[in-house]
């Protein structure tokens, strides 16, 4: 009998664990359907709110949802934020499952998927709201050159337009805290070259203007003698 | 609508037998019967001629005749030398004659006014040679002034300077000076002595007690003579006046006492008192001033007069004149004013007389038809009772070789015959012989032919007369002057209650604009009352007119009339509200903003739609519920279109529960200037965004737009609005009716209909859009459809495409149509008034009968109209394979149950006319009255309608045909606007139904064009019923030839089994058309209800014999 026993307690303490580990297991699928079903409610309400406070708009006249159509996506930013919530929440009720069966591994790993969800939704917004800002900048340079006057003003308009869109761009990778010192350095080297390349322009557009000048200032003194 | 004219006399006609103020709306026939017509050939006028000339002074449209003198006279100063009181002077007939006259003249509504010259009498009088006989300081001298010397009353003017030197005369036989103040042959009564007015009074009572309506007070300011003073208008004087007229008020109320004092306004205001003096008074110097304005071609001295006339009695009336058998009187004016008369009208110093002219009006301006004409219009119009003098509505001239004032006095010129048909005497017999020169002498200037010739002054004159009698204004009116810039036009209104109507004259030779400040009558609509054209409505900037030379207006401002139809309103941009936009037309719609402007979106929306939208719609002549305030007009559906050039959003709205289609346009003036001017007659609202600045338009103003429909019906393109989706689609017909280019066609101005608002392009396509959609296949596009496209039915104009909405729901509305164009002289409808207008002119005053076949060329239109209606149907009656066209037998249900239908319209609209019967004018109410007492005939006549039609077919129809539902091109019909009646729902206007409901339409528009016409004549009464008997002769032969030509086209379509037994059932629809008139009448134009009436009382009357 007690052979019996000892044959029967492995199995005893298994069953046991098995019969401990099965309400957690149960739990875990409960809260994973739980969180589905929450996942898909948010992302329902997250749609709905961005788009009663036109948030859509926004980012079409910001122009990401035609940039994202060229890029072959049908859907636009509001229904990326959408399933970007949806994915936060599906991770989240995952991180909630794994820990309850005690997948301490996997719940550190999905724990920073889920830290770096809300990362890109902030930058999401702040690319949405700077697009914007640099399509209504470069909107109002335009028409400001050329009430004033300024030949190729949609150009400037433009440049000042990429130009903001540009510091966005970086600024929502900062956020997101990818690239980092290899980016912002990338973009002073970028910098330094335009201001590079534009001093030189000027500097030989404007050679004979500046050599007028320095004769007009320190007029040679042979010259005058000729 | 305007004053009706035929059947009724108008309801403000003027001189009602019990009117105590009769002689306010008096318009005065001024005649000598000694120069009127000679009735028993002993060469001078008499009192039987007269009478038988009573119905021309009717027909002239005059209602108060004045006679000079007809007292027993030695006839030295043209019988105001009277020598008895109380008889008839026997050149002139007896009393009984004239007894029998002033009978004549009363059954005509005529009234009668006579001198009653009581300053003198002649020195024949008995009471003057009894005075003279009688001893000094006997009660017979002292009838009479006498003095011993001529130094007595030396601050006495004396007023015939040319044979006059002294106002005292000796008589030899008393022995002493007599006074008097005309002719030395003229002793004057003496008014101290109360046995004089006793004996005044006395002659005053005979003439009431024969039937006299009034007496014109011969030279009344001499009556009284007082030492130191000038012997005029005295206290005393109108102390006696007033005995005068309170012993007339007692015994004959509602006679008239008339003064002539030929004084200035201020004096004669005396002669007024206070109302319980004379009536009237004469307005002196207001002729001399009408005729000094003309020479000037300057308003001032008309208006001076005016100004400085004062105000009179309630009352009291003046009475105004342009000539009378006295000379053109020049006392009234200043020295240097006297001069330039006399150079600008009396250059031969033999037509002086006097201080005055003695011409008469047509060679005072050397017969100028046009001066003479505005001068009458000046005298109809000025405040006051008119006097025409005898012989001056046709024109007549003067004499000035004949000795005194006789050259304006020649026999009456009645016709070209011996003595002017005057008299049958030899013609040296006449009191004075008529005029014979070339230019004025009685072979050219006589009632006979002028009476013929429509166009004579004779028939002006009695046209502008029947006129004035419509309107009390004329007579009692507040006159006020307007002033505007140009001061060779005069121009004035004069108002009584609501009534006013506006008188521009220009007194230049050449024509003249003028700009009129009229905005305290903003609003209104001015019509002209010669021709009764409706003019634009008045704004709130000056009213712009022009006047040919000489020309004149008379203008009713009328608040109940429609402004013409080719009338664009437009307000000018500056007075549109401004909608601040931030986004262009997205800043209307929340959730097509970015997130922190969806405030002030719906704000702007808001604005939008309460504010400029709704004003808009208010305003447009599309607009169903005119009238009714518009609180929002709400965006219910819309879509953004980028057409061409232009930005535009294609809005439905939502008006108080009914949507309209209203395209819209926006155009910005820093990029598209030219557009934004183009589009300035229909601004909806001033647009405005940051700096920039534009307009949003109806977008069917705008050419892109149009081009761009056009373009996207060709290519059958869709946008999706909002909601839904707006469908273009061109029909098979597109291509071969719009061509190649039709991207360059010019296109037309938007002209706003009732329902719609058309656009042409070119002489090609017509843009039609509709402005009040409702749901379901419009059937003008169906039946466009079924006939460009199936029937292939010539006549009718070919659909080239349509705009569709569909709504989420899958219905279907159409917003528009396009069209071919088809050039034409018009609609049916104005052809036909035009028309009848022109018959009923020529006839008017002729004498003949018309020819047989008067109407010929109108009739063979007629009948190319009944065929083209008849081939129509025939078209219908041949649609096979689809369920929507194809006909139907009749079953003996449907003729039951529309029978049934007639009969409950039929109890309907006698029941409102019972309950409107109180409303109704008088002749439409006995007719209502007649009506309602036959309600069982009627409910009989209905039954016995249509008993067995034999088969016949129900097919669709046209479903609201008459004469402006076709239009006339090139001798032909186009039949148009086959939307159906716009008041039913779609379903009802898509059933099918017997097609000769249509016909019946178009025989009751016949009707209304007959009455209509009518009504646009400008009345004179008497031609009434002879126009009306041949406005009746032309529609019964337009009936004729319509139905004959009609079932020409339609014999053996199978529509029906034989036309005279549908005859029943066609006047089952007459009837229940005329019953719709009926009610529509009724409840919008009481006016019109006789139209109706009379043809329900036709078609009931017992069907005459096959």
């Amino acid at each position: 009998m007690e052979s019996v026993d000892v044959y029967l307690e492995p199995m005893r303490a298994f069953l046991t664990q098995v019969g401990a580990f099965l309400p957690r297991l149960a739990l875990a699928v409960a809260v994973l359907i739980a969180g589905w079903l929450a996942a898909k409610l948010v992302k329902f309400a997250v749609v709905k709110g961005l788009r009663a406070i036109n948030f859509n708009v926004l980012t079409e006249r910001a122009g990401m949802d035609g940039f994202l159509k060229q890029g072959g996506i049908e859907n636009d930013t509001t229904d990326i934020f959408g399933v970007l919530v949806y994915w936060l929440v599906v991770f989240a009720a995952l991180v909630i499952a794994c820990n309850s069966v005690g997948l301490t591994y996997i719940t550190d790993l999905l724990g920073q998927v889920v830290v770096f969800v809300p990362k890109v939704l902030v930058a999401l917004v702040i690319l949405a709201f700077g697009a914007y800002f640099a399509a209504f900048t470069g909107g109002t340079v335009a028409t400001y050159c050329r009430n004033v006057g300024i030949q190729d003003g949609e150009l400037l308009g433009k440049i000042a337009q990429y130009a903001i869109i540009v510091f966005v761009v970086l600024i929502s990778l900062e956020q997101m805290g990818i690239g980092g010192a290899t980016i912002r350095h990338s973009f002073l080297i970028i910098l330094g070259g335009i201001v590079l390349a534009l001093a030189l322009a000027f500097g030989i557009g404007g050679r004979d203007w500046a050599a007028e000048l320095l004769e007009r200032w320190w007029p040679r003194r042979n010259s005058g003698g000729k | 609508m305007d004053v009706p004219t035929t059947q009724s006399p108008p309801a403000t006609a003027t001189g009602t037998a019990d009117d105590p103020l009769w002689y306010k709306d008096a318009v005065i026939y001024q005649l000598h019967v000694k120069a009127f017509f000679d009735s028993n050939g002993d060469g001078l006028g008499d009192f039987r001629g007269l009478t038988e000339k009573l119905d021309y002074i009717e027909q002239l449209g005059v209602n108060t005749i004045w006679l000079l003198p007809f007292y027993p006279s030695p006839l030295k100063d043209d019988g105001y030398d009277v020598s008895g009181y109380h008889d008839v002077h026997p050149h002139y007939g007896t009393t009984e004659d004239f007894r029998r006259f002033v009978e004549e003249a009363h059954k005509r509504s005529l009234r009668v006014i006579t001198e009653l010259i009581v300053n003198h009498t002649s020195d024949a009088h008995p009471w003057f040679q009894a005075a003279r006989r009688a001893p000094k300081g006997s009660p017979e001298r002292a009838f009479y002034v006498w003095s011993d010397d001529e130094s007595k009353y030396q601050g006495t003017r004396i007023i015939f300077t040319d044979t006059e030197s002294s106002n005292w005369a000796w008589d030899p036989v008393a022995k002493q000076y007599f006074w008097h103040r005309f002719f030395s042959h003229q002793p004057d009564l003496n008014f101290d002595n109360p046995k004089v007015l006793e004996a005044v009074l006395k002659a005053m009572e005979y003439w009431c007690e024969i039937g006299v309506d009034g007496f014109r007070l011969d030279a009344i300011p001499y009556l009284v003579e007082r030492e130191g003073t000038s012997n005029e208008n005295l206290p005393e004087t109108h102390a006696v006046i007033k005995k005068i007229r309170a012993e007339l008020d007692v015994r004959h109320a509602g006679k008239l006492l008339l003064a002539e004092a030929n004084q200035w306004p201020e004096d004669v205001r005396e002669y007024f008192g206070e109302g319980d003096e004379c009536h009237m008074a004469y307005h002196f110097p207001l002729m001399p001033r009408m005729y000094m304005a003309i020479a000037q071609e300057d308003r001032h001295p008309v208006v001076e007069i005016m100004q400085q006339t004062p105000e009179i009695p309630e009352a009291c009336q003046w009475a105004i004149f342009l000539r009378n058998h006295d000379e053109l009187t020049l006392e009234m004016v200043t020295g240097k004013e006297r001069d330039y008369m006399y150079q600008m009208y009396a250059a031969d110093p033999r037509a002086r007389i006097n201080l005055g002219i003695r011409r008469r009006l047509a060679p005072l301006f050397e017969n100028d038809f046009d001066r003479i004409k505005l001068m009458n219009s000046l005298l109809l119009s000025m405040p006051g009772s008119p006097i025409i003098y005898y012989g001056d509505e046709i024109g007549m001239g003067d004499n000035i070789y004949l000795g005194d004032r006789n050259g304006v006095r020649t026999p009456m010129q009645w016709s070209p015959d011996r003595n002017a048909g005057f008299s049958r005497a030899d013609p040296q017999r006449l009191f004075l012989p008529p005029i014979m020169d070339a230019i004025y002498g009685y072979e050219a200037v006589n009632v006979e032919a002028q009476s013929r010739e429509p166009n004579s002054l004779l028939n002006w004159m009695r046209r502008l007369l029947a006129v004035r009698k419509h309107s009390h204004a004329f007579g009692r009116g507040k006159l006020t002057f307007l002033k505007p810039g140009n001061r060779k036009v005069l121009a004035y209104v004069r108002e009584y209650g609501e009534e006013a109507i506006l008188c521009v004259a220009n007194l230049g030779r050449s024509a003249q604009p003028v700009e009129l400040d009229l905005k305290r009558f903003s609003g209104r609509i001015p019509v002209e009352l010669l021709g009764r054209t409706p003019f634009p409505p008045i704004g709130d900037r000056f009213y712009l007119l022009t006047l040919p030379s000489c020309g004149f207006y008379w203008f009713r401002l009328a608040t109940d009339v429609a402004a013409p139809d080719w009338h664009a309103q437009v307000l000018p941009p500056e007075e549109r509200p401004t909608v601040v936009l931030f986004d262009g037309w997205s800043s209307f719609f929340r959730d097509r903003v970015v997130p922190w402007r969806i405030g002030m979106a719906l704000k702007t929306c808001e604005h939008f739609e309460t504010e400029v939208l709704a004003r808009y719609i208010e305003a447009q002549r599309w607009y169903a519920a005119k009238g009714e305030p518009v609180k929002r007009a709400k965006l219910a559906d819309w879509a953004l279109w980028e057409a061409g050039r232009a930005s535009c959003m294609l809005a439905l709205l939502d008006v108080e529960g009914a949507i309209y289609f209203v395209p819209l346009s926006l155009a910005w003036e820093d990029r598209e200037e030219e557009r934004v001017r183009a589009l300035g007659p229909a601004v909806v609202a001033k647009a405005r965004q940051q700096a920039r600045v534009g307009v949003i338009a109806d977008a069917l103003a705008d050419e892109d737009f149009c081009r761009a429909v056009i373009e996207a019906i060709g290519a059958g393109r869709e946008i999706a609005t909002a909601q839904g989706k707006v469908r273009f689609s061109p029909t098979s017909a597109f291509a071969a009716l719009a061509g190649e280019d039709y991207m360059s066609l010019p296109v037309g101005r938007p002209q706003a209909q009732s329902t719609n608002t058309v656009v042409t392009l070119g002489e090609r396509l017509f843009l039609k859009g509709y402005r009040r959609i409702r749901p379901g296949v419009n059937p003008e596009y169906e039946v466009g459809l079924f006939l460009t496209e199936q029937a292939r039915f010539a006549n009718c104009v070919p659909v080239a495409g349509a705009i569709e909405y569909l709504a989420p729901d899958g219905t279907t509305m159409t917003l528009g149509l396009l069209e071919a164009y088809v050039s034409n002289q018009g609609d049916g409808w104005t052809y036909t008034l035009e028309y009848l207008g022109r018959f009923f002119d020529q006839p008017r005053a002729a004498t003949e009968t018309a020819p047989q076949d008067v109407h010929g060329a109108y009739l063979a239109l007629t009948r190319v109209l009944g065929t083209r209606t008849g081939e129509l149907h025939a078209a219908f009656a041949r649609a096979a394979g689809n369920p929507a066209f194809d006909p139907e037998p009749v079953t003996a249900e449907d003729i039951a149950a529309w029978k049934r239908r007639v009969q409950e319209e039929a109890a309907a609209t006698l029941q409102l006319l019972e309950k409107n019967l109180s409303e109704l004018v008088l002749p439409a109410r006995e007719a209502a009255t007649a009506l309602l007492a036959q309600r069982k005939q009627l409910a009989a006549r209905i039954d016995s309608c249509a008993v067995s039609p034999g088969p016949a077919l129900k097919i669709r129809y046209h479903g609201d045909y008459h004469l402006g539902q076709v239009l006339l091109a090139k001798n032909d019909f186009r039949i148009i606007d086959f939307e159906g009646e716009p008041a039913r729902p779609l379903a009802e206007r898509r059933a099918k139904h017997s097609p000769l409901r249509d016909v019946a339409g178009m025989l009751r528009s016949l009707d209304y064009a007959r009455w209509t016409a009518l009504r646009a004549v400008t009345p004179a009464p008497q031609d009434n019923e002879r126009l009306a008997a041949l406005a009746l002769e032309w529609r019964d032969s337009a009936r004729q030839t319509f139905l004959e030509g009609y079932e020409e086209a339609t014999r053996g379509t199978g529509i029906y089994g034989s036309f005279a037994e549908t005859r029943a059932l066609l006047e089952l629809f007459e009837l229940e058309k005329a019953l719709y008139e009926l009610r529509y009448e009724i409840n919008n134009r009481p006016g019109w209800v006789h139209v109706p009436l009379q043809g329900i009382h036709e078609l009931t009357r017992p069907a005459p014999g096959p």
